[in-house]
């Protein structure tokens, strides 16, 4: 697939066309309106239908408008007011008349509402084969770990930056992010796929999407990725790229990017070794602590009597401060706060904590099969 | 049928009771200090409008100069020079207040060298003077303590609010947090937002105490809103003309009255959390910055848990004017009274409720889906409101003057306003939308096209009354004109610039967006010229504007009693209230003949 690469003599650079520094954006494309307000039809399933319930919220408030304002154009030129002409009587208010248009309103409203919580969830539920990035910001930039460890390692300068990252994406696979910041609060959007959420330094926040298909002859196409949340002086020039390439190409450039550091779950491992092992199990036998086997994504009942959804939120917060939420069954036991794990290392627990539970899923007569808890994440906790 | 009582012998002593502007042979300074220490609720209310417009003057300068700074892109101004580095090329710094550099040696100076970071904490600084001052030295304290001073007393045909020497005590408590705040821009403003997010407004800046000054300006703010708030309440409750029921208010009254509640509840909780934020910058406590074991969402809950109520705060004043506009100006008694009177009340409620829209991409989805749910429950009552004003437009005998060209475009304004909270009240858009041009754009058709356009139709509508002056009506019909369009232009962009992904609070941007944000920038002169005819022209009325009548719209409540100007205690003797303040089919105004205002005919 890199037939647009430069075939010469000496050493021919098959991932070079990867690192051009010519930018791909989506071209305008769509009806006239979609032109206007996003110069682009949406890029995966979620923009389309995010563009849809704009569109339908549009029109419906265009209706109204265009009723409203030509009403009151009308009645001011018919009723405007001639010397000595009183105005004729009318009826101070009309029941059925306010009934009406307070009912019909607000159906209407129901239905983009309801459309609207819908589109959300597509939106911050990712499917469980999802691509899971690593994604911190910090003042001015971001970084991003794939799931193997690798980094991105292209760059390109783009007005008064210098080397503006570039996060190169599969074609047609669904992508989370895991999304947590070093400093002040960071947003992460990405315009052409209709979607951002905020990074806190205190506790993990995710969404996904769908990266969209090439076309047949497209090599890579870029995106915008913009920090929608104030956080200072180069606010403007937080920016990054995410170009989508095909599926072996994307694993090319993560091999040439691979700098022999361990893949998340691997740090997890070894965290866990190093750590947690003395208490926690992984293979589903007792332990002083709750084993760690097909745990994840289930709802663990808490000494108090509550139930707590077992998330990448509850593992960071059970990690940093084991007293703030105690599983039922384990009294007497404590645990110490591992304040000295980095959010790396933390990120690592969670990947490998997860594993434990895909293992799980894998083995069809698996004792320990995860609930059904998986695919829907609660309100995040300790928010 | 002749409506309030004015014996005509009482007409005799008009010129007993001089004018309340009159200074009765007091020198230059004797009148300063009787101005200073008045507690006369219409010299207190001409006070609070002389400052607002001050602060609307220089928000507004602040707003020009981010708009101009907006012409360039900046980020892809340069070219990409043959080696692949790029050559910087500086444009569009258009102010600048320089930066703080290091020396060698390390010493601390000021640079007015422009690089692009000074020009973007130059940005940075100025989008946050210009939404501070717009918020809280501007349009919170605008309509209900400006024109509300002056006016509600007089609408309930009272000599001055419940408690006259708070009410002085409420102005200088404006005063002193006025001036916090404008010492603060002095030494260089803050680069915060008027949003102070955490942990951001905790580490910014740390040797200075801008952040501090402005924090505690806010704070200091919010008591002048709490205490006129009060104040209010208490004079609806207690100071009501015999003979006026809560249903014989005028729709402003009902409006200030709902507003004075929010602001009674919901000031104090800012109060708190700007303590809150000031102990955490000068003491290092930990509750909102994450680095000290606080939680940056707190902050944010508890911001929002105000500034969601407080954006009504605003809008409601509005629309109590827009009300009484309409009304007088089309000769109709408003369609669906109680509708109007009730959703403010219900407006007032709900808005306690809905704070987490400004969050959805900080929360979880159970949060996120219950706070959509209750926001699309806020829109209802607005809209009620809407049908009801272009109603009342029906089968009407309509002026077309410069306070009802602002009612009309307070319509078109306000409904845009309101339907594009549509998007940003759904989840799905709103992830799109949030912290977007959209958001700008939304916000200022509600802020500026809403409330700001009330207020100024308003200031016409009572004008003659505050100053015993008319003003140039065909100036300040083409004002509003240029106004409109020039709003349009400014504002009506920013929509497309947000849902094509231009983010909020940018000094720079991508390419793309330039010819969007240069039209938006060209609006922003307009707009600029027709508020500075606006002025003009109200100096020119009073320097040499005609005597106004104590009547000259044929308006039907009580401040249309009074003289124009009122005279120091308001009334000649208290009025007592045999009609509502919309009986125009029925009752001749008072000081007007039945030739002017015609009443239908089957009733006279
Ligand atoms: C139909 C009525 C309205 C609805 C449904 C609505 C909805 C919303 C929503 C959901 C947001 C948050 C957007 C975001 O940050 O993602 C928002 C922002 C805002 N709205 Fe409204 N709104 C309405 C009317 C008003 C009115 C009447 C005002 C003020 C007079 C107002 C002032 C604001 C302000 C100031 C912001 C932005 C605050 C900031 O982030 O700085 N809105 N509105
Ligand atoms: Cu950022
Ligand atoms: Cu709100």
């Amino acid at each position: 697939m890199m037939q647009d690469a430069a075939v010469a003599v000496d050493a021919p650079d098959p991932l070079a066309v990867f690192k051009s520094h010519e930018l791909r954006l989506v071209p305008e494309s769509g009806g006239l309106l979609e032109k206007l307000f996003f110069r682009a039809a949406g890029q995966n399933e979620q923009a389309v239908m995010t563009d849809g319930l704009f569109l339908l919220i549009f029109w419906f408030s265009v209706f109204f408008f265009v009723l409203l304002m030509g009403l009151m154009v009308y009645w001011v030129i018919k009723y405007r007011r001639r010397p000595g002409v009183p105005a004729p009587l009318s009826a101070p208010h009309n029941g059925p008349l306010e009934i009406f248009w307070t009912v019909v309103p607000s159906s209407a409203l129901l239905v983009i509402f309801l459309a609207g919580f819908w589109g959300y969830m597509s939106k911050v539920v990712a499917p469980a084969d999802a691509l899971r990035l690593n994604v911190t910001g910090f003042k001015w930039d971001w970084e991003v770990v794939y799931p193997g460890g690798e980094k991105p390692a292209y760059t390109m300068p783009l007005g008064t930056k210098d080397a503006v990252k570039i996060i190169v994406l599969p074609e047609n696979s669904p992508v989370q992010l895991l999304l947590k910041s070093n400093d002040v609060i960071h947003a992460f959007w990405v315009p052409d796929y209709r979607t951002k959420m905020d990074l806190y330094p205190n506790r993990l926040t995710t969404y996904t999407f769908h990266t969209e298909k090439l076309a047949d002859d497209e090599v890579y196409r870029d995106h915008w990725v913009f920090c929608a949340e104030y956080c200072g002086q180069s606010h403007s020039e937080m920016y990054a790229i995410i170009r989508v390439v095909r599926q072996n190409d994307y694993e090319a450039i993560l091999a040439d990017w691979n700098t022999g550091s361990l893949s998340c779950e691997e740090l997890g491992e070894l965290v866990y070794r190093t750590n947690c092992v003395s208490c926690h199990t992984v293979d589903g036998s007792p332990g002083i602590g709750p084993t760690w086997l097909g745990s994840f994504g289930t709802m663990r009942a808490l000494e108090n009597g509550q139930q707590v959804l077992m998330d990448e939120n509850y593992i960071r917060e059970s990690i940093l401060y084991p007293e703030a939420k105690r599983v039922a069954g384990f009294a007497g036991q404590n645990m110490t706060a591992f304040l000295g794990l980095s959010e790396d290392e933390i990120a690592g627990v969670i990947c490998y904590i997860r594993s434990l539970s895909e293992q799980g899923q894998d083995t069809p007569e698996g004792e320990e099969a995860p609930g059904d808890g998986a695919g829907t994440k609660g309100d995040s906790a300790d928010g | 049928m002749t409506a309030i009582d004015r014996p005509q012998d009482v007409v005799g002593h008009e010129h007993e009771e001089g004018s309340f502007l009159d200074n009765r042979g007091l020198g230059f300074w004797g009148t300063i200090w009787d101005w200073a220490s008045t507690v006369d609720h219409k010299k207190i209310g001409l006070m609070y409008l002389t400052a607002v417009l001050l602060m609307f003057f220089l928000g507004g300068v602040a707003g020009l100069a981010v708009r101009i700074e907006l012409m360039e892109p900046m980020r892809m101004a340069e070219t990409i020079g043959e080696d692949g580095t790029p050559t910087v090329e500086l444009q569009g710094v258009a102010i600048d207040f320089g930066s703080e550099q290091t020396a060698e040696d390390g010493t601390k100076y000021w640079s007015f060298e422009s690089t692009r970071e000074s020009a973007s904490t130059t940005y940075n600084r100025l989008f946050t003077i210009h939404g501070a001052v717009m918020v809280f030295l501007f349009i919170i304290p605008s309509i209900p303590a400006a024109l509300g001073n002056f006016l509600l007393p007089l609408m309930l045909g009272a000599k001055d609010v419940a408690f006259p020497k708070l009410n002085l005590f409420s102005w200088y408590i404006y005063l002193t947090g006025a001036t916090i705040a404008v010492v603060s821009l002095v030494l260089m403003g803050t680069d915060t937002g008027w949003t102070f997010y955490t942990p951001y407004s905790i580490q910014t800046d740390a040797d200075y105490y801008r952040v501090f000054l402005m924090i505690l300006a806010a704070f200091v703010l919010g008591f002048s809103s709490i205490l006129t708030g009060l104040n209010f309440i208490v004079t609806v409750h207690k100071l009501r003309a015999p003979g006026m029921g809560w249903f014989d208010m005028p729709l402003f009254v009902w409006a200030i009255y709902a507003t004075s509640i929010i602001q009674v509840l919901a000031t104090p909780v800012i109060g708190i959390t700007l303590l809150l934020l000031i102990f955490e910058r000068l003491f290092r406590v930990g509750i909102f910055d994450a680095s000290m074991g606080g939680d940056p969402v707190l902050y944010q809950h508890f911001f929002w848990f105000y500034s969601h109520p407080v954006v009504y705060v605003m809008i409601l004043p509005a629309m109590g004017i827009i009300s009484e506009l309409l009304a007088v100006h089309s000769r109709k008694h408003i369609f669906g009274y109680r509708a109007i009177a009730f959703s403010s009340l219900g407006i007032a409620g709900v808005s306690f409720l809905v704070w987490g829209h400004h969050m959805f991409t900080a929360m979880g989805e159970l949060a996120s889906a219950v706070f959509s749910a209750l926001t699309f429950l806020v829109a209802i009552p607005t809209a009620i409101k809407v049908f009801n004003w272009i109603a009342t437009l029906y089968k009407g005998s309509i002026a077309i003057n410069t306070p009802m060209l602002y009612a009309l475009a307070f319509l078109f304004l306000f409904s845009i306003g309101g339907l594009t909270g549509l998007p940003l009240g759904a989840l799905a858009t709103d992830l799109h939308l949030h912290d977007s041009y959209f958001v700008v754009a939304h916000f200022h058709y509600v802020m500026m096209g809403g409330t700001v356009i009330a207020f100024i139709g308003g200031l016409h509508h009572w004008w003659p009354k505050m100053f015993g002056k008319m003003y140039n009506e065909k100036v300040g019909m083409f004002a509003c004109v240029l106004v409109f369009i020039g709003f349009n232009t400014t504002f009506f962009t920013q929509f497309i610039l947000g849902t094509q992904g231009m983010p909020r609070r940018y000094a720079s941007y991508v390419d793309e967006f330039q010819l969007l944000h240069q039209i938006s920038t060209v609006g922003s002169w307009l707009l600029a010229i027709g508020f500075l005819i606006h002025l003009g022209n109200f100096l020119h009325s009073l320097i040499a504007g005609p005597k106004a009548p104590p009547n000259p719209w044929g308006g039907l409540s009580l401040e249309w009693e009074a003289e124009s100007p009122p005279t120091a205690h308001n009334f000649h003797h208290e009025p007592l209230v045999k009609h509502g303040p919309y009986d125009f089919e029925s009752v001749v105004p008072p000081h007007c003949s039945e030739e002017e205002f015609p009443l239908p005919k089957s009733v006279s």
